[in-house]
This record gives C-alpha cells, sequence and structure tokens, in this order.
C-alpha cells in the first residue's frame, strides 16, 4: 500500500494542476475551471429561460420543455460530441477541447437550472406575483426584484445538486482526452501501470472531498435563511 | 343497534385479547414534552360500557389524555390501567394486542389513501387479526351499511366527502369489535352540514356496551349522550360531573368562563 | 455543411456494428438495473432495520457513490478491482463459453460486460436508495398512526401501508434513475465495452462519418429513452391520488 502512495506523491503536481509551467493547466485545476466556467455560463442562462418560460406559457413554453428534454435524453457524451463537430463548423476554427466540453456541459446544465428555477417559480404563493402586479410592476421588474431572490434561496439546495453533477460530469472529458483530474489519472495508470487502486481511489476521494465541501457550504447558506 | 357487531374475539389466553372489563383508569398520570408539561397528574376512572366527553380550551392537553391511553404517546409518570391491569411496560405483541382491542378515530381520518372505502376495513381485519378475506368482506360490508356508506364501498378516500370519509373511519375502527373507543376531536376538521351525520352515527353506538371516550367541543353531544362531563385546563382535570349538573351549574370557576366562551361568545363578559 | 452520406452508416459493416452496439447497450442496462433494484433493496432493509450501524452503513455507502463521478467509479472496478479478484475466477470468465452469449450476439461473461454493470449497478442503487427512502417520508404521519391505532406491527405497517404509498410517490423519480443507467451506460466505453456510444465512435474512425453516426446513436438514444419511460411508468404504481377541494365536493352532494 505504501508502495502505491508513491505514485501519487510523484505525479501529484501532475494531478492536480496539469502541465501548468507548459501554459496547459490540467488536473484538478482543470476540473475547477471548467465546473466554474459552465456554471457561470448556466446559471444566468438558465434562469433567463426559467423567466421566459413562466411568463409564456403555451408555445414558447411548450418548445423550451422540448428543447430540454432533447438534451437531457441523451447522454451527456453525445452532446460534448456534437458540440466537437459543429462549433468549428460554425465557428470557422479550431476551438481548445477544455473549452468545447465547457460549452458542452454549460449547455447540458442550462436545462437543468431551467426546470429547477421554473419549479421554484411556481411554488411561490400566487399572492407574491398578484400583489406585485397590483402595485403595477412589470413582469421583468416582478421577476428581478421579487420573485428571483425569494426562488434562488428557496432552489439553493437544488442547484447546488446540479452545481455537484457538473463537477462529476467534468470527468466526462475522459473520452475525449481533455486533460482534466480523470483523464490525467488514466494518463498515469497508463504509464505506470501496477498501481490502479491508488490512482482510482485518489481521484475518487479528491472529487469526494469536492463534492462534499459543496454540499456541506449549501447547507450552511441556506441554514440561516430559514 | 350496534349490539349484533359486537361478537367476542376467538379465545386465546394472551394478556389483553379479551378485556373482561372494558374499564379505563388514570392514576396520576403525567406527561412532559422535555421540559413543558401538557398534563400534570391526571386521576380518572371510567366504568365498562360508560361513554365520557372530555371538555376543555384548547392546549389544555385532552388529546394528549387520550392518546396516551392506546399508547400513540407515552407516559412521562403514573399509570394508566385497563381492565385493571398497567400497561406501561407492555411486549411489543400484548401492545398490539390491546390496540387491535381499542378502536380509535382521528380528527383527520386518516384513512388510507390508497385502499377503498371496504379495503380500509379489510385490511385490518385481514393482516392484523388473520381473518379469511371472504369473512373480513363481509364484515366491511355490514359495517358500511350501518353508518350509511354501503354505496361507497369501492370509492377512494379522494373522493370521498370529509363526514364520508370520518364515517368510515369510525366503521374501520369498529370492525375487530373493539370494547372500547376512542374518538380524538372526530368532527373538529369537518364543515358543519357534515357534523351531524357523524354525531349521529356515534349517538347509535354509545350505550350499546361499549366504553366511548370522546374529546369534542360539540356540546350538544355532550349535553345529551354523554353520562359524565370531565373539563380539563392546564393539564389538569378541574371538574368532573354528570352533564346537567355540568352545563347548568358548573361549579369550577375556570369551567363556567369556558362555558361562557362556548355557548354565549359574543356575551363572553356577562355572567 | 457538408453533404451526409447516410449509406455509409446504414450499410454493411457500420450496420453490423450499430446492431451489435444498441443491442450491447439493452442488455448491459438490463442487466445493470437488475444489480441496482436488488442492491437498493438491501440497502433499504438495511436502512429499515439495521439499528444505528445499518443506518451508518447504508450513509455512507449512498455518500460514496453520490459523490464521486460514475467514469472513475467504472475506472476503478475495471482496472483495480478487477485484478483482486481471484486468478481463477478471471480466468473462467476470460474464458469463451458457449453459455456466455446473450441473443444478438453479446457476450456478457466478459470482464467488460461484468465491469460496466457492476458498476452502473451499484452507482444508481445510490440514487435509487435516496428516492425511494425520500417517497417514504412523504407519507403523511396519520397514516402511519392510524395503522399502528389498528395494531399493525412494524413490517405489517411497512408493506401495506408506506411502502406502497411510498413507492407511488417515488416512482417518475425512480424511473428517471433507469432512464439514467440506461444513458451512463455510454460512459462504459470509456473502459472498452462495446455499446452503442463505442460503436458509433469506432464508425466515425473507419470511415469518418462524424455527423451521421452521431445522428444515428443520438436517436436511438432518444427513442429507447422515450420507450422505457413509458414502459416504467406504465408498469409503475399510479401517484397520491390528488383531493378535490371542498368547494368541488359540496357541489356534486346531492341536496
Amino acid at each position: 500500500m505504501l508502495a502505491g502512495f508513491s505514485v501519487i506523491t510523484d505525479n501529484l503536481d501532475y494531478l492536480l494542476w496539469g502541465r501548468i509551467s507548459a501554459g496547459q493547466p490540467g488536473g484538478v485545476l482543470l476540473t475547477l475551471l471548467m465546473a466554474f466556467g459552465a456554471a457561470a455560463l448556466a446559471l444566468p442562462a438558465g434562469i433567463a429561460l426559467a423567466g421566459l418560460a413562466w411568463r409564456y406559457p403555451g408555445v414558447i413554453r411548450q418548445t423550451l420543455f422540448a428543447w430540454a428534454e432533447l438534451i437531457r435524453g441523451i447522454p451527456l457524451i453525445f452532446v460534448i460530441f456534437w458540440m466537437w463537430y459543429l462549433l468549428p463548423l460554425m465557428t470557422g476554427g479550431d476551438l481548445p477541447g477544455a473549452l468545447t466540453v465547457t460549452l458542452a456541459l454549460a449547455w447540458f446544465t442550462a436545462a437543468a437550472v431551467m426546470h429547477s428555477v421554473l419549479a421554484g417559480l411556481r411554488a411561490l404563493p400566487v399572492g407574491q406575483y398578484e400583489a406585485a402586479q397590483s402595485q403595477g410592476f412589470g413582469a421583468l421588474q416582478t421577476l428581478w426584484h421579487l420573485l428571483l431572490p425569494q426562488v434562488l434561496r428557496n432552489t439553493l439546495p437544488s442547484l447546488s445538486g446540479i452545481f455537484i453533477s457538473l463537477l462529476k460530469d467534468t470527468s466526462l472529458a475522459f473520452i475525449v482526452n481533455v486533460p482534466e483530474l480523470t483523464t490525467v489519472a488514466g494518463q498515469v495508470n497508463n504509464r505506470v501501470q501496477i498501481y490502479p487502486a491508488a490512482i482510482f481511489i485518489f481521484t475518487g476521494l479528491v472529487y469526494y472531498l469536492l463534492c462534499c465541501t459543496v454540499e456541506q457550504l449549501a447547507k450552511r447558506i441556506t441554514r440561516p435563511a430559514l | 343497534m350496534f349490539s349484533g357487531l359486537f361478537s367476542s374475539s376467538a379465545a386465546d389466553a394472551a394478556d389483553f385479547a379479551h378485556l373482561a372489563q372494558a374499564s379505563v383508569t388514570f392514576c396520576d398520570v403525567v406527561k412532559r414534552y422535555g421540559d413543558r408539561p401538557v398534563l400534570k397528574g391526571i386521576n380518572l376512572s371510567v366504568t365498562p360500557g360508560e361513554v365520557v366527553a372530555i371538555l376543555g380550551p384548547s392546549g389544555s392537553g385532552k388529546s394528549t389524555l387520550i392518546r396516551l391511553i392506546n399508547q400513540l404517546e407515552t407516559l412521562t409518570s403514573g399509570e394508566i390501567l385497563i381492565d385493571g391491569k398497567p400497561t406501561r411496560q407492555l411486549s411489543r405483541r400484548a401492545l398490539r394486542q390491546l390496540r387491535s382491542r381499542v378502536g380509535f378515530v382521528f380528527q383527520q381520518f386518516n384513512l388510507y389513501s390508497h385502499l377503498t372505502a371496504r379495503q380500509n376495513i379489510t385490511l385490518a381485519l385481514e393482516q392484523v387479526h388473520g381473518w379469511p378475506s371472504a369473512q373480513a368482506h363481509t364484515r366491511a360490508d355490514a359495517l358500511l351499511s350501518q353508518v350509511g356508506m354501503a354505496d361507497k364501498a369501492e370509492q377512494y378516500p379522494d373522493t370521498l366527502s370529509g363526514g364520508q370519509q370520518q364515517r368510515v373511519a369510525i366503521a374501520r375502527a369498529l370492525a375487530s369489535s373493539p370494547q372500547i373507543i376512542l374518538f380524538d376531536e372526530p368532527t373538529s376538521a369537518l364543515d358543519p352540514e357534515m357534523i351531524g351525520e357523524v354525531l349521529l352515527v356515534m349517538k347509535a353506538l354509545a350505550h350499546s356496551g361499549i366504553t366511548m371516550i370522546v374529546v369534542t367541543h360539540e356540546m350538544q353531544f355532550a349535553r345529551e349522550i354523554a353520562d359524565r362531563v370531565v373539563f380539563i385546563d392546564g393539564g389538569q382535570i378541574l371538574e368532573v360531573a354528570p352533564p346537567e349538573q355540568f352545563f347548568q351549574h358548573p361549579s369550577h370557576p375556570r369551567a363556567r368562563r369556558f362555558l361562557q366562551k362556548v355557548l354565549n361568545p359574543l356575551h363572553q363578559d356577562a355572567v | 455543411m457538408p453533404a451526409l452520406d447516410w449509406q455509409g452508416v446504414l450499410t454493411g459493416q457500420p450496420l453490423q456494428w450499430i446492431l451489435s452496439g444498441f443491442l450491447t447497450t439493452l442488455w448491459v442496462t438490463l442487466a445493470g438495473a437488475l444489480v441496482a433494484s436488488l442492491l437498493t433493496l438491501a440497502c433499504l432493509g438495511l436502512r429499515l432495520t439495521g439499528g444505528r450501524l445499518g443506518t451508518a452503513v447504508v450513509a455512507a455507502w449512498v455518500s460514496l457513490f453520490r459523490n464521486t463521478p460514475l467514469l472513475v467509479q467504472l475506472l476503478f472496478w475495471y482496472f483495480a478491482a478487477w485484478n483482486g479478484l481471484p486468478q481463477a475466477f478471471r480466468a473462467v470468465v476470460m474464458a469463451d463459453h458457449p453459455w456466455s452469449v446473450l441473443p444478438g450476439n453479446v457476450w456478457w461473461f466478459t470482464p467488460e460486460f461484468l465491469c460496466s454493470a457492476w458498476g452502473l449497478g451499484v452507482f444508481t442503487s445510490a440514487f435509487l436508495t435516496e428516492e425511494v427512502t425520500a417517497g417514504l417520508r412523504a407519507v403523511s404521519s396519520g397514516q402511519r398512526e392510524a395503522a399502528l391505532a389498528q395494531g399493525f406491527s412494524s413490517w405489517r405497517l411497512l408493506r401495506h401501508i408506506l411502502l406502497p404509498q411510498g413507492l407511488a410517490n417515488a416512482w417518475q423519480p425512480v424511473v428517471g434513475q433507469y432512464l439514467n443507467l440506461m444513458k451512463l451506460s455510454s460512459l462504459a466505453s470509456g473502459i472498452g465495452f462495446a455499446e452503442l456510444t463505442y460503436q458509433v465512435r469506432q464508425i466515425e474512425s473507419y470511415n469518418a462519418h462524424a455527423l451521421e453516426a452521431f445522428s444515428v446513436g443520438t436517436a436511438l438514444y432518444l427513442l429507447t429513452g422515450i420507450a422505457l419511460g413509458l414502459l416504467l411508468t406504465k408498469l409503475g404504481p399510479t401517484p397520491a391520488r390528488r383531493r378535490k377541494t371542498n368547494t368541488e365536493l359540496r357541489s356534486e352532494e346531492p341536496c
């Protein structure tokens, strides 16, 4: 077991931040960059879409739901494949792999955020909206000043669950060889061959710590609001 | 009217399989939730076949009092005797036996929402008492007729009104021929026009041999049907008297104030 | 937009690969679902009857497998845990057996299939356990009290009152988890398991018909998901029935 430990320590900086010295972030660092990057895109997009779906029931809401079903009805890996092939066609150039995966993750996650925020909007007592209407607020104002602040606090557990999924889903970059933590761990395993248990247990542990930290933070934030 | 339904259960010599005397006695019963006392030394004796109405303001501990009888709540200290036998340290099996001999009707009806009216009655007969299904079926239908719900036997609770659900709940409680039946504010969750149908069922049940303890706000029921009225306030029994005496000449000042508020709400300050 | 050549993926060798991959996905989904269901039952049983230790064990199981990525779990099972199994067993699995082929020419007694099914099952069981527990908790406490007041034992209470209603509450999320399992089987391509995603990429490297191959794969996953969802919803209990409001009911009472 001690021998297994050494493979971790020998490769620790590669596992933690990839070839950062050569300008190529990797490992845990890249995992975090992709997760936060995707979240930064998915959160506003999802909230905006939820606002649209809430304000315009009927064709627009049905279309948004169909879009969400389409996205989440296929494996995430396929969303990544589609992005991988369509984005260069649309932008005419070559995008770095990590960016493509991040965009795919953001696209996929936005659908989940939309559902979660919409559920939160519909769970608010009708009286909140009616009070705003009776005072002459427009829809956008109502959402921005009155409803969303409440909804975002109420749906924080659900949103943090979505972020935890996002953190785990960055591991799919393994399939397209983008050097985040799982890919890097796989590379080390291919090279060293004899300590797979140590390598993958370490990898699992890192993800576990990241996810639990997010979970605990979310609990800490939601408690005072109760 | 209901006496024909009270056949005694099969011979089973265990503790509470059949009560020789359906009496309930509270001895210095105390109930606390943490530091908060809810019942402060209750002493009360209910004789077999008696109908006792328990009245009192909200928060007085009256619901807790009857929930202690079938141990939906547990005692902090004191003892409750049923059929003259202590019930505090019962084994799990003996407790289940006791509960199957004591019927309980809830304020919120608590019918099993995934079962039809008939199934609500047959389930315990088959699963707790081991009845064959044909016998349980017949018994359930007989009980549903007695409470006037025979045509709704195949309906699910969510299609029934509150009054209808409570009548089915009473039929369910009667299925195992209990010798003691407890009612925890049976009409408090009902719309006014449905209260009557439930009270009529309870009236038919009274004085048929079954011991009835009823926590209620229905003063007319207490006045007409009860043998004794127990007034409880602040966790203590303040007055026990036959209804004519209690309603016309209440002796305890708090009982007087309570009656004034309840019977004459717009003129509470008049004596 | 490049011209799409559907013939290139829907005939000959590529078609064989697609069919093989699709059937493999279906079989591993079934196997994984079986493992997941059995493990979930075990976890629920342990949680409900195992006392403090049982509850702690299940909580640790759920926490561990929900907070680590499935891919890392699969890599662990395939590269690390597999080698921990006795050599004799591994040799038996690696050898060819006439009974280790399922209809559609899918080999199930292989390290890849077994590790994939096991990994998918373990991962999904953690989620299923939580969904069913939530469904059980959502049953109103009055139901429990009514059953206790009638003298039901804990086991009969669970079987006749809590479980039917709890499962009905949880059925939609449970179906979602099984559908997830089907979609997540795509990750098994990462350990070289020849299911649909693996075969799609194989076509891509064979004749570079990436978009066509991805389209076929996408369509197959979508349709399978819809079909599976409908089937499971039909087979499952209906959710807790909605109560009508008092005003609706009163107008229906005979005068």
